[in-house]
């Protein structure tokens, strides 16, 4: 009995552990039920657009660096994209691409602004990450 | 009269029924947890580019989802759910007869998504989220240039 249920334990501890660790707490991101699930096995560069509301401005983070405004972004991206490119294998999804993760109250120019700097880094796969429930 | 205490002959080894009930209670805690936990998801889009064909490419019929400042939705002008709804039930609807109208014809659905410079993200999730449940990936999300 107790293997049974320390095989349990170790379960329910997997999936809260990995999902909690993924989450960052300064973004809110919107809710989309119908969203499919996260692929991670993907090559990608993670943006954040957070919302900072005193200030009512929105902050771009890429690889833990804050940008000003998204076209500053774009050399960073390139070399993500460059770097993550050669990485990629002739898997399922072999192109690299962005995954945004904006806050759900920011206005969408910041996150239109974000796609075209993964334009202009030569990204033009993206993804929007949402949440399931509140 | 007061017994000597004897901690060696008092010791009964290792017990298993107060270890069940830990593991029980992390157990517990971890299934709560587990329930409460947020998943992350996602919905894609790909940026429109050039392609290069040898044959001549067929126009496909564009649908145009417009979302204003205030959250109202309007697909190819025509206004659909009220600015708080977040279901969106009527745009849902019309969107998969959309979609099976398109696959009965052998044509892809293609969604142009413009929303108000203004309009909070959350507004064009919800939108992107309709247009996941009626199965229509081929989509792109524009903002509307400020006048």
């Amino acid at each position: 009995m107790i293997d049974v249920l320390l095989t349990i334990l170790v379960f329910f501890m997997t999936i809260t552990s990995a999902q909690v660790l993924k989450v960052d707490k300064t973004v809110q991101l919107p809710i989309a039920k119908d969203a499919q699930k996260k692929d991670n096995t993907r090559a990608e560069a993670i943006l954040n657009v957070r919302w900072l509301l005193p200030a009512k401005k929105a902050l771009f983070v890429f690889n833990d660096h804050p940008y000003q405004s998204a076209a500053e972004m774009v050399g960073a991206l390139r070399i993500a994209r460059v770097t993550g490119e050669k990485k990629i294998t002739a898997g399922k999804n072999p192109t690299f691409r962005a995954v945004i993760r904006g806050d759900r109250e920011v206005p969408a120019i910041y996150v239109s602004q974000a796609m075209n700097a993964c334009a202009e880094a030569g990204i033009t796969d993206i993804s929007f990450s949402t949440v399931n429930k509140e | 009269m007061r017994l000597p205490l004897n901690f060696n002959e008092g010791n009964l080894g290792f017990q298993i029924a107060p270890m069940i009930d830990v593991v029980f209670v992390i157990m517990l805690f971890f299934m709560v947890m587990a329930g409460a936990v947020k998943v992350e998801n996602e919905l894609n889009t790909r940026l429109p580019g050039t392609a290069e064909t040898s044959s001549p490419a067929d126009f496909v019929d564009e649908q145009i989802i417009t979302i204003s400042d205030s959250g109202e939705i309007s697909l190819n002008d025509e206004p659909f759910d009220s600015a708080r709804s977040k279901d969106l039930p009527q745009l849902k609807g019309t969107l998969m007869r959309l979609k099976q109208n398109a696959d009965a014809a052998k044509t892809p659905a293609v969604v142009t998504i413009i929303s108000d410079s203004q309009t909070k993200y959350g507004r064009t999730i919800d939108v992107l989220d309709a247009l996941a449940v009626a199965k229509i990936d081929n989509v792109t999300f524009t903002v509307a240039e400020e006048e």
